[in-house]
């Protein structure tokens, strides 16, 4: 098709039709936010670089510049800050390329005769649907704009414990005492957290986002998610107050929206990062120097790790336990080291699975750890 | 509402299955024409230059909508997903079978019996309230799509439309579509083949370049002077035929052989042993049509450059106002669109004409 501006303009604002309807059905701003960011994206890349340098676009060029916007539309979210959950954004962002086929291939040229002699421009009914999409979604960031949480930027050190019971984002500073979360939609951004038992306490929450935290002397554990949703990137946990410290623990959030925890640096805790009866992907994490294990994954989880490194640890670098469903791989594990008191499963043990819990495992390298791979206690490990 | 398409090849088919798409019936349209079966004419050519596959690609097929097209269409009813995988490299090129078939369906389906008078149509003028077409009408809406006005012959030469066999030495006087095909066929058959060709042909995968089929190119097309329009129009509609190794590969291995060469004219010394095949195409230019020189005759119409000046909707404009309509359809109708002796450019005049119905209706 060769488009003319106003047509790829048009075109492009009528398909996302599918799209716009199902990010307002899901009654999340995150959603709206994509879609909007889409439109954006690919609108400014039709005037300044679409139609200018693709005179005629064949069809199997789609698929190059689809891959192309969603890497921009992607790398714009991260920049913004949109807290979309990766799986969602990337459905939401594949039925709008699907539908923009469907509709360029078969809709319009179906309803319009001279669609393509048109240059994809759709005439008035089409231009009244491409402005109704537009004033939508701009109406949707408004109202997304307009009802977002406040933001509280905190300078210098604050003596806590913070208690937050409103959706709100709270960005810089240094808080002694811990912060204690007790709503959705809150997100700690760029906070420094010094003591308290916890260092975020998260309870009975959803859409709660902690970016680029620091954790250090908690005594019981740097973050504590019990029935939340949360998204934990690029934390640093370092310097615990006591020997039974966890740094990241999310627990009994099987009910709310998968749980993410990703970049994070934990040194010297008893354990790095723990779940139970939950869904969290654990993501490319650097866990050193833990007492007891590295990562755990257990009590009928359902989780992912992946990518995650793991150094110098006293027992167990990953396990997966206790009727937990886990799937590990990309890891890197070197220098688990034995724990001396005979248990042949804390012997140096890179990836274990134990007691009836079902792990896969695949592409994880492992190094100086003398107890391997192994499964314990009526529990399995597979290759997939 | 009475409206007629004077002709009845392939894009009187077009502007028939259009017209009907858009909601008229059978009874409201008249289709004036030598011929009950639109596909006869030009089945014949490309029957006579062994045509197999089409130029055009999976939207060149007679139906009003472009979907589904004909890809879609052989893959389903053959069971695979070649076709859709060609279509979308732009690589496909329907069977001219399967273009057949398909225009049979759109026939069969649209009531063109029913609308499909038999008659030669000599002379439309333009009358209160519409056309009369040979004393008969007024007829509000008229669509001229009368075809070719007839083959452009060189004296003592078959066309390569007509039916012919190859000789042992063939001359193939003409660089187009037509001529490229035919250097193959003769190659196949076995005859040494003499190009005959004032300069090479373009290579392009349509008629024209893409652009041109849209408002894209078409706009800027339609706001050019007189002249340079003209001029744009002779370099568009130069001789051409694809790229691709299908064209290429057996050409340059006759060459090698010595049975391909090109000449810019027939020697005499060689001219009496050698066939001479004429893949000249058409007579060009309204006065060329008998139909087309008389009503510009007899209404003083605008003409440049022995071509009909339309509006960019493909219609007459001296002749046509709210109430009424002369649209032209096929190769006289290139003012308004290059392409316009393509199935692309029956499409676009049915569909303007179309529009003005409806504005009318």
């Amino acid at each position: 098709m060769s488009y003319t501006l106003t047509g790829r303009i048009q075109s492009r604002l009528a398909a996302a039709t599918p799209a716009l309807l199902v990010a307002l059905a899901l009654h999340r701003w995150w959603a709206i936010e994509l879609v909007a960011l889409m439109l954006a994206a690919g609108l400014v890349l039709d005037s300044t670089v679409y139609h200018r340098f693709l005179g005629y676009q064949p069809a199997w060029l789609a698929v190059p510049l689809g891959i192309l916007e969603l890497a921009l539309v992607y790398g714009l979210a991260r920049e913004l800050g949109i807290a979309a959950p990766l799986r969602g954004a990337l459905l939401l962002y594949g039925l709008a390329w699907a539908s923009a086929q469907l509709f360029a291939h078969a809709v319009y040229p179906r309803l319009r005769l001279e669609y393509g002699e048109s240059g994809g421009e759709l005439g008035r009914a089409g231009a009244l649907t491409a402005v109704a999409v537009a004033t939508t979604v701009v109406g949707g960031l408004g109202g997304a704009y307009a009802v977002r949480p406040p933001t509280v930027h905190l300078h210098g050190t604050v003596q806590g414990p913070l208690v937050i019971r409103h959706a709100q984002t709270i960005v810089g500073g240094v808080v002694r005492g811990g912060i204690l979360i007790r709503a959705d939609h809150v997100t700690l951004r760029d906070v420094t957290v010094v003591g308290g038992e916890y260092g975020v306490d998260i309870e009975h929450a959803q859409h709660v986002m902690l970016d680029h935290v620091r954790l250090m002397h908690f005594s019981l554990d740097g973050v504590r998610a019990l029935d939340a949703g949360v998204m934990v990137d690029h934390c640093s946990v370092t310097a615990p107050d006591g020997p039974l410290t966890t740094g990241v623990l999310i627990s009994y959030s099987m009910g709310r929206p998968m749980s993410m925890v990703s970049r994070c640096t934990i040194v010297g805790v008893r354990e790095g990062i723990s779940t139970h009866s939950s869904m969290v992907d654990v993501m490319d994490n650097h866990v050193i120097g833990t007492t007891v294990r590295a990562i755990s994954l257990s009590e009928m989880s359902m989780d992912m790790a992946s990518g995650n490194q793991v150094e110098s640890v006293k027992g167990i670098g990953i396990v997966c336990m206790d009727h937990s469903t886990c799937e590990i791989k990309h890891n890197t594990i070197a220098g688990a080291e034995v724990d001396g008191d005979g248990d042949p499963s804390r012997h140096g043990v890179a990836i274990e699975s134990y007691f009836y819990a079902e792990a896969t495992v695949g592409h994880n390298t492992v190094i100086a750890s003398p107890g391997g791979v192994r499964a314990f206690d009526n529990s399995t490990i597979s290759e997939g | 509402m009475r409206c007629a398409i004077v002709g009845s090849g392939l894009a009187a088919l077009a502007g028939y299955a259009t017209l009907r798409h858009g909601g008229l019936r059978p009874e409201e349209i008249v289709v004036l024409g030598t011929d009950e079966d639109p596909i006869a004419c030009w089945r014949q050519r490309a029957a006579a230059i062994r045509q197999r596959r089409m130029r055009s690609e999976s939207d060149g097929h007679l139906g009003a909508a472009s979907f589904p097209g004909l890809a879609l269409r052989e893959a389903w009813r053959c069971g695979t997903l070649r076709p859709l995988v060609e279509t979308v490299a732009d690589r496909y090129h329907p069977t001219v079978e399967e273009f057949v078939r398909h225009a049979g369906q759109v026939v069969d389906s649209s009531g063109w019996q029913t609308s499909f008078v038999e008659r030669r149509v000599e002379r439309v003028r333009a009358v209160d309230g519409g056309f009369e077409l040979d004393g008969d009408g007024p007829f509000a809406h008229v669509l001229i799509a009368a075809g070719h006005p007839g083959l452009r012959r060189l004296p003592g030469t078959v066309h390569a439309y007509e039916p012919h066999e190859y000789a042992a030495k063939v001359a193939i006087v003409g660089a187009g579509m037509a001529a490229a095909t035919e250097w193959l066929n003769a190659l196949a058959a076995g005859s040494e083949v003499v190009s005959i060709r004032r300069r090479d042909p373009v290579r392009r995968p349509l008629n024209v370049p893409r652009p041109f089929l849209t408002k894209r190119g078409l706009a800027p097309f339609h706001r050019l002077p007189d002249h340079e329009r003209a001029a744009r129009l002779r370099e568009l509609t130069q001789p051409s035929y694809p790229p691709g190794r299908a064209w290429d590969e057996p050409l340059a291995e006759a060459a090698r052989d010595g049975r391909f060469v090109v000449r810019p004219a027939l020697e005499e010394r060689t001219a009496a042993d050698v066939q001479v095949i004429a893949a000249t195409g058409f007579e060009r230019g309204f006065d060329r049509d008998p139909l087309l020189a008389d009503l510009v005759a007899a209404h003083g119409l605008e003409t440049y450059d022995r071509r009909l000046v339309l509006a960019p909707d493909s219609t007459v404009p001296a002749l046509t106002d709210p109430r009424r309509t002369l649209s032209i359809a096929g190769a006289p109708a290139q003012w308004a669109f290059p392409a316009a002796d393509t199935i692309a450019g029956a499409k676009y005049a049915a569909r303007a004409f179309l529009r003005r119905l409806c504005r009318t209706r």
